[in-house]
């Protein structure tokens, strides 16, 4: 297995310099540039000069072989180029933001785990209840839902109408809490945006778990286990449940690159800097080195997580084998 | 005598409670895009206004009518108080005794001559909104004292006022070659009653009060905290609540329900302001997408442009789209000291059918009219996703169907419109035919008028050229760059004026609407004075509040 792993580690790094030079003339494709005008703005001729010499400092007039080799270069130094925007290390506004997200994502995962295991079980289990249709009705709707308007009206209903729960952001700026009430302000502040990113991938997990579930139910050593007089509970937990998580362990696994990145809507409507509001507001400022790294990372994440999914399999299901 | 000592105590005890109840409190003011840069000399988004009121101040600082009141200088220069030589080419700034910067050191002429010299280092990129161009007309700057300077002029600078909007804190900086990667660029050190504290970007920034600022008690706040909000309709639904007490900034498409807000008694102020805010344009390219040494093939028949001119209804983009939240202007210097008054052209088809009539453009079978074999047909650009401005270019379109003309709609993401001549940028290259866009104020008109000059067309040799429209008239490139030399006020209107003729006739660009403008903030909010160019702003020292 640790021979597996390797090698496709080693496979991964000709994959992943590929797919960093499509990213990158595929930016370098995208209509408009960076240090462009915005609408309405008066220069002075010292303003375009000045920008002309940003041009030069970061490297643009050159050719895009040129640029993307210094690209690299830097990437492997460490030195991941300064925003186009900030004028600030790249790598450092990444990560400056990947707590947050990671606090926002991580959360919302955590609850989704614990709705959608005991949802699709149950559901499983009492196939056709009154309980397997109203989740499956609610998964409908949850599917549905576009998250912006959901988003939209949570904050409608309990910030601006109700007043219980804030409007945004991740802390109160007007009494700032220490300690445990910080901790306890900034739960507060999560909760309409967990609340919104959980309800959708639960509507969309729990379907996967309770077919999953509903397979290994009717599987035939499940009915030797209950003809052999094992307690319902020992059959569903012990022998059921493990065989069931492989696929849903794997859409979670592939999904895992998400937690990193964000939601570009979810952290646009709570107002939280998260990594997909970074991304969006690169992507309108044709700021390269920020989006370079974002992708890159994104890339990064997505060959790691596809490569835990496979291994996580050989823990789960024993009767994987590695070749 | 003892008498008097128990007075004094009893009034400053006076005092004391009774400013007791204003000083304290934090104000958080909602901001919907994020610069950044901080620094108005390195950043040009407008958010930097707000950095700049807080933090950054200026020599002198412009009244709501545009005129400008003495900051940072103790008084503004004129030939009377000898702060101008005779001959206009010298100008001596006096300092206000006793400034400081926020952290303590005293602010000097040095700084003043300093921010020149990032100026003219061409390893500097001042880029931002501070660097004006009435720099452009400065030779040299010699401090002659710790709170006086002499600027040397190479020519009557009219901008002599607009210089120096953001002064530099020479002791931070170890050379003049200063890039946008300098950490003061970001975060700027200023005078202003506010220190830029901690910027947590994409979240929050927050300024909190600055101990050593000029004016004793003053600001009344312990901090301002701006918070990053980029949902407009979330924060205004913010403000409406009271999470945050001010919105930077309105547009006129939120006046409407933020009046009605105010009637309700929902605990807002909002005031409209009298000044002409940014006006949309229609840019009409005069020159051959093509082949930009010819005539455009349709607009370039200045019966074109005036037909298209009397054939907008524009008052009624006002009213059915804007909500009458706008005004309607004719003058291409429509706010600032030259202002011409000069109304918009009367919404008129048949008038306009008549004047394509006359000039040979004939309605083929479909209603569209040629001439010479060229279709009538143009495209028009203006930025994708834009629904208040979709509304009214349909509007327009239909308008322009009306009398014959067809309008085929390409509108185009903002960074492809607006990018440099490098990055192929639309309006640049001059690759459209009609492209809506809005275009600022300004207190001096001589930078605007001069983007219009012929010597402005951009081109492989003037990439950085302003006038995308490609206008070219001799007069008008004679009156403007007149008008930038000259001194006194009244000579320079008078020329203005004939610019505004000039341009009007000729119709390089149609002008729609001058959209209305306001502040809202939340009644606990006291202190708000909106006497300023910038608004609310710089009155924020001012700001407490009400407990």
């Amino acid at each position: 297995m640790t021979q597996y792993a390797l090698r496709r580690t080693l496979q991964a790094l000709p994959l992943l310099l590929l797919i960093s030079m499509v990213i990158f003339l595929l930016l370098q494709m995208t209509p408009g540039g960076p240090l462009s005008g915005g609408e309405g703005q008066t220069r002075s001729s010292r303003n375009n000069a000045a920008l002309e010499q940003l041009r030069e400092q970061y490297g643009l007039n050159s050719s895009l072989p040129v640029q993307y080799l210094r690209w690299l270069r830097g990437l492997v130094k460490g030195d991941w180029g300064n925003s186009f925007s900030s004028g600030r290390p790249a790598l450092e506004v990444i990560l400056e933001r990947l707590p947050t997200t990671l606090l926002l994502t991580g959360s919302s995962l955590v609850v989704t785990l614990l709705l959608v295991i005991p949802i699709g079980i149950i559901a499983a289990r009492k196939q056709y209840s009154t309980f397997d249709y109203a989740t499956t009705t609610f998964s409908f709707i949850g599917i549905s839902i576009p998250s912006f308007w959901l988003a939209l009206m949570l904050l409608f209903v309990f910030s601006f109408s109700l007043g219980w729960l804030p409007s945004g952001g991740l802390s109160d700026v007007r009494n700032r809490a220490e300690g445990f009430d910080k901790v306890l302000d900034t739960a507060k502040h999560l909760v309409l945006p967990v609340a919104t990113l959980s309800l959708v991938s639960v509507a969309g997990l729990s379907r996967y778990m309770r077919a999953s579930m509903l397979e290994v139910l009717h599987q035939d050593y499940v009915r030797t286990a209950k003809a052999k007089g094992l307690h319902e509970r020992s059959i569903t937990y012990k022998h059921a449940l493990r065989n069931a998580l492989p696929p849903v362990v794997t859409i979670v696994a592939i999904e895992l690159p998400e937690l990193f990145l964000g939601s570009i809507i979810i952290e646009t409507m709570f107002s939280i800097s998260g990594m997909g509001r970074l991304f969006y507001d690169a992507a309108g400022r044709s700021d390269y080195p920020i989006l370079m790294g974002i992708l890159t990372i994104a890339a990064l994440l997505i060959v790691v997580s596809n490569l835990i999914a496979d291994l996580s399999y050989g823990w789960l299901d024993p009767r994987i084998r590695y070749a | 005598m003892r008498f008097l000592s128990r007075l004094g105590i009893f009034v400053s005890l006076f005092l004391t409670l009774s400013f007791a109840q204003q000083q304290g409190g934090t104000a958080v003011i909602a901001l919907i895009q994020e610069p950044g840069l901080l620094n108005s000399f390195f950043g040009s988004q407008s958010a930097v206004d707000l950095a700049g009121a807080l933090t950054q101040e200026p020599l002198f600082i412009a009244d709501a009518t545009g005129t400008y009141q003495p900051l940072l200088a103790e008084e503004i220069p004129t030939v009377e108080n000898d702060g101008i030589s005779e001959d206009y080419l010298t100008v001596t700034y006096k300092l206000r005794e006793g400034l400081v910067w926020s952290d303590g050191t005293p602010f000097t002429a040095d700084d003043i001559v300093f921010t020149f010299e990032v100026y003219k280092n061409p390893e500097s990129t001042p880029a931002g909104a501070a660097v004006v161009a009435a720099y452009e007309a400065v030779e040299s700057v010699t401090k002659i004292d710790e709170r006086t300077v002499e600027v040397k002029m190479n020519g009557v600078n009219p901008g002599y006022l607009e210089l120096w909007q953001a002064v530099l804190p020479a002791h931070m900086f170890d050379s003049s070659a200063v890039t946008d990667q300098h950490p003061q660029a970001r975060i700027p050190l200023g005078t202003g009653p506010f220190i830029i504290t901690e910027w947590l970007e994409g979240d929050s920034i927050t300024f909190e009060r600055n101990p050593n600022y000029r004016e004793e008690g003053k600001p009344y706040l312990d901090s301002v905290v701006v918070r990053i909000i980029p949902e407009k309709e979330v924060a205004i639904s913010s403000l409406l609540t009271g999470d945050v007490d001010t919105v930077f900034f309105i547009t006129a498409g939120d006046l409407q329900s933020l009046s009605e807000a105010q009637e309700n008694g929902q605990g807002v102020t909002v005031i409209l302001q009298d000044t002409k805010s940014w006006v949309e344009w229609l840019w009409l390219n005069n020159a051959d997408p093509n082949d930009a040494s010819q005539p455009h093939p349709v607009l370039g028949d200045p019966a074109i442009r005036e037909a298209m001119d009397l054939a907008i209804d524009r008052q009624s983009i006002v009213d059915e789209i804007l909500g009458g939240f706008g005004s309607l202007t004719g003058s291409f210097i429509y706010s600032g000291f030259a202002a011409v008054d000069k109304p918009a052209t009367t919404f008129d088809p048949e008038a306009a059918k008549a004047v394509l009539e006359n000039a040979g453009w004939i309605a083929g079978q479909d209603g569209i009219r040629e001439k010479d074999g060229v279709r009538a047909s143009l495209r028009f650009t203006t930025i994708a996703g834009d629904q208040v401005r979709e509304l009214y270019q349909q509007l327009i379109q239909q308008n322009l169907k009306d009398v014959g003309l067809e309008i085929i709609i390409d509108n185009q993401p903002a960074n492809l419109i607006f990018a440099g001549w490098g990055d192929d940028g639309l309006y640049v290259r001059g690759q459209y035919d009609i492209m809506m866009s809005r275009a600022g104020y300004a207190i001096d008109p001589a930078s605007w008028a001069s983007e219009f000059s012929t010597a402005q067309i951009p081109s492989d040799d003037n990439q950085a050229g302003s006038n995308a429209v490609r206008y070219a008239n001799a007069e008008f490139d004679t009156l403007v760059a007149d008008a930038a030399v000259i001194a006194d006020p009244e000579e320079r209107k008078a020329l203005y004026a004939r610019a505004v003729e000039r341009f009007a006739q000729d119709r390089p660009a149609l002008p729609l609407y001058s959209s209305a403008w306001g502040w809202v903030w939340r009644d606990t909010l006291q202190g708000v004075d909106t006497n300023w160019w910038n608004g609310m702003w710089p009155s924020v020292a001012n700001w407490y509040i009400e407990q």
